[in-house]
């Protein structure tokens, strides 16, 4: 039995015996004792002197931190990164967060219980422990009990060690020889460590580039880009004709360009203006006579516009007994049409502007003709 | 294992001595024979056939899948007003039938019924199929499933945020952590199993993947300690987990205004139904398992006798849930409950209505009889009635409440499409295939934990396990 052992193993068949077994053993003083079963044995912990496990207290300030942060993510994104009035509540009452709160409390101290346990306190997964190696590691983790003692120095005497499990009744012992302490950092493991970090990154990589790039380009992820539609400065697929706007079907009419009269003017002559007479609607006429019949017709009506000098024409005098006795179909038959020289003005007026005008003639030529009784209408 | 350390006095009565949880003689090395031989060998016929059925329900579910990706959601039969149908009727089906897993591995432990130590596992590993096949509906009634990962609230370039007052998010942090914290369990508790496995195993593969699996578990005192403290933790947290899952689950309803949804007693009523659903599942999956694998000497007659009971106390909770409805619905004086009650009992839909009664309420009764309990044939109809029976129950409460709501012009009858029916069939296929490869590959048993309880497995001079 060399110095260079790690540790002793004592086998034992029943709990009873690695029980009675382990005060004995710790009181021998040679190393540090441990005990290897395939369940838990009760009383054990006290038996071996071992601390009570803490991870108890680690779970509950994990599981604070848990509620504490999921309220504080949420009420940050709920009541001031981003506040949307839901369901009439104030942005920040604080009951709708209670669920997640809970979620995430459980979930941070299941994690703190389950990998706590394992990487911090049991300082798993460790694959190269020399019990492992061990032939007793199949009776471990069946139906055996082995109690070890453990090299805690140089001076640690494994043949004693035997000896006092042995005494404290062990029916076999195998002698755990010390792990191989060859250098960690060789220059092939440090390649080795290297390459691997290269290829995940390679292969991290590529993958990201096929999740964004050109996954979504598959069947059925593009069909939202792939819907029938008109594109700027792109022929239509959906039509035969391959243009994206069609010629509207015959007989189609645009919105308040219904057709007007377009028989004679004196079939128009029964025409009536559906337009009351409002200070709106004199107003929209006035704007529309001044953009429209004004350079030829004259402010008043008269046939007077500037226009009339330069190009020789003699537009109508609307102040005319003529066209006062005219009915109010004819003057809208006209602004549709036109009249001699006067072109139409069906494209540029609407519907309600044509009869606007009309009632402004009408007004322009009551205006030129004042009776006695329109002066006493304004008479205080 | 961890079972409680007692200090009873010495002469206990005979009718407190608890039965053997074993028949015949079981010891620590006949266990690991008897469980972890199944990994290591070839399958018997059976499985084969039965793997193959399942594998061609699977396929048939991912084929409509397909279908619907390619096509849309279309080719489902819900439409305005119901908007939620089968899609949601499964996943409330599936997450149920998972809560019974949390049920026996964490409740019961708290509660030291040791009994749960022997088919924990197995109802442990239906929890996580169960979930599996829980979040595929969700995942495709989004339509884009592939942009669900905008269900989480992280940072992103359209600068928006999730609606925290929402239950449907309440619900996706909810089946995130059951599925996480039920997969940290349950992988816990088979790491000294699987220990145990590569240590007999003689296939180098084998070896190699449970090397890897086991994380180098040596059977420590000092690693047993903190670990006995973790599973005990955990189930303290699984417990109280459970129960908020499926309450969460039902605020996606009770939170609404929905006539038959707006109502308090719903989350109780979600989990009693839950556990009763997931019991049924475990009960038929556990005869199935206990008669094709020669495992009666370890899971006994006792523990269906006790699981029946179990689904018992629970129909007897569902009964009194219904008929909280029925009486909400009178006493609110409130036409559209009035309404809603009425047309599950006479309206459209009520087959439905008196078949949810009938399988969750009326059948179940007959487990008051010993023989009931101790009989395959009757604890196979109750447990398959009682799975149907919750089905259409969760039927009832989506379709009946939303198809006639306050609005009598929207109303429309609801029918399901073969789609429909061909997803569930997936569902089912998935969650078998996915238990069928789960009791070969990996120990269906606990052994650590039934080691643990074996006669003689604890030390006589400390409590009295002896007896045991």
């Amino acid at each position: 039995m060399s110095e260079t052992s790690y540790a002793v193993l004592g086998i034992f068949d029943t709990p009873d015996a690695l029980m009675q077994a382990i005060p004995k053993v710790r009181a021998s003083k040679l190393g540090t004792v441990e005990a290897y079963t395939p369940y838990p044995i009760h009383g054990i912990d006290e038996a071996l002197g071992l601390r009570r496990s803490p991870l108890g207290g680690m779970v509950l300030v994990m599981g604070v931190l848990g509620a504490l942060t999921a309220f504080g993510f949420q009420y940050w994104i709920s009541a001031i990164d981003y506040p949307i009035v839901t369901g009439g509540k104030a942005a920040n009452s604080w009951e709708a967060f209670i669920p997640i709160m809970f979620e995430v409390m459980v979930l941070f101290a299941t994690f703190t219980a389950g990998l706590g346990m394992l990487l911090l306190l049991n300082k798993l997964p460790f694959f190269g422990h020399p019990v492992l190696s061990s032939k007793a590691i199949t009776g471990i983790t069946r139906d055996r009990y082995v109690l070890a003692l453990e090299a805690e120095s140089e001076a640690f005497d494994s043949a004693a060690a035997a000896q006092a499990l042995q005494g404290a009744g062990a029916v076999e012992i195998e002698v755990l020889p010390a792990p191989d302490r060859s250098p960690f950092l060789t220059s092939d493991f440090i390649l080795r460590t290297a390459g691997g970090i290269f290829t995940a990154c390679l292969v991290a990589g590529l993958v990201m580039f096929l999740t964004i790039k050109w996954f979504p380009l598959l069947a059925p992820m593009k069909y939202m880009q792939d819907q029938p539609r008109l594109n700027a400065q792109k022929g239509s697929t959906f039509f035969k004709d391959g243009h994206g706007m069609q010629m509207p079907v015959a007989g189609t009419v645009a919105r308040g360009y219904l057709p007007t009269a377009t028989g004679t003017q004196e079939a128009a002559a029964t025409l009536v203006n559906p337009l009351p007479r409002t200070k709106e609607v004199f107003a929209v006429g006035r704007k529309a006579f001044a953009n429209r019949c004004e350079v030829c017709h004259g402010a008043l009506g008269n046939g007077m516009g500037s226009l009339t000098a330069a190009y020789g024409g003699k537009p109508a005098n609307l102040q005319a007994q003529q066209f006062r006795d005219y009915p109010d179909g004819k003057i809208y038959w006209a602004i549709v049409n036109g009249k001699n020289a006067m072109p139409s003005q069906a494209a540029d007026l609407t519907e309600a502007q044509r009869w606007s005008v009309v009632h402004y003639v009408r007004a322009l030529q009551r205006a030129q003709n004042a009776k006695d009784e329109d002066l006493k209408v304004v008479a205080p | 294992m961890r079972a409680d350390a007692a200090h009873l006095p010495g002469d206990i009565p005979e009718g407190l001595i608890e039965p053997s949880l074993t028949v015949g003689k079981v010891t620590p090395g006949s266990l690991d024979d008897q469980v972890l031989a199944f990994p290591e060998t070839r399958p018997p016929k059976q499985w084969y056939i039965g793997l193959a059925i399942t594998l061609t329900a699977l396929f048939i579910g991912l084929g409509f899948i397909g279908y619907t990706f390619v096509t849309g959601i279309g080719v489902w039969g819900n439409n305005s007003p119901v908007f939620w149908a089968f899609d949601i009727i499964n996943f409330v089906f599936w997450v149920g039938i998972g809560h019974a897993g949390t049920l026996i591995s964490a409740i019961l432990f708290l509660f030291r019924k040791r009994w749960r130590n022997a088919i924990a596992r197995f109802a442990e590993a239906m929890t996580i199929f169960a979930v599996m096949c829980a979040v595929i509906f969700p995942l495709i009634h989004v339509g884009r499933p592939w942009v669900a990962f905008w269900l989480f609230p992280y940072p992103n370039q359209r600068a928006l945020w999730t609606n925290f007052r929402s239950p449907l998010l309440w619900d996706v942090f909810a089946v995130n952590t059951y599925f996480s914290v039920s997969l940290m369990f349950w992988y816990l508790g088979l790491i000294p199993d699987i220990a145990s496995m590569r240590d007999r195993t003689t296939s180098k593969l084998r070896k190699t993947i449970y090397t890897v699996l086991a994380l180098g578990w040596r059977g420590a005192a000092s690693h047993w300690q903190h670990y006995e403290k973790a599973y005990l933790l955990l189930a303290g947290l699984a417990t109280g987990l459970v129960l908020s899952v499926h309450s969460v689950v039902s605020f996606d309803f009770a939170t609404s205004v929905v006539p038959g949804w707006h109502m308090t007693i719903f989350p109780p009523y979600f989990v009693a139904g839950a556990i009763f659903a997931g019991f049924s599942m475990v009960v038929i999956v556990l005869v199935v398992v206990r008669e094709t694998m020669q495992l009666k000497n370890l899971i006994t007659m006792r523990h269906l006798d006790v699981m029946n009971k179990v689904i018992l106390a629970m129909s007897c909770i569902m009964g009194y849930s219904y008929m909280m409805e029925g009486f909400t619905a009178w006493y609110s004086m409130n036409e559209y409950l009035h309404h809603g009650f009425m047309n599950i009992i006479t309206g459209t839909y009520g087959w439905a209505g008196w078949l949810t009664i009938s399988c969750n309420i009326f059948i179940p009764q007959i487990l008051w009889f010993k023989k009931a309990r101790a009989s395959y044939f009757w604890m196979i109809f109750v447990a398959i009635g009682v799975t149907i029976g919750m089905w259409f129950e969760r039927f009832v409460i989506i379709v009946i409440s939303l198809h006639q709501d306050y609005l009598p012009s929207a109303w429309r009858i609801y029918k399901p499409t073969m789609t429909d029916f061909g997803i569930l069939l997936g569902t089912f296929g998935l969650f078998f295939t996915l238990v069928l490869i789960f009791a070969r590959v990996l120990p269906v048993i606990a052994t650590t934990e039934v080691k643990a309880i074996l006669p003689d497995a604890q030390p006589s001079h400390h409590g009295d396990d002896a007896h045991v």
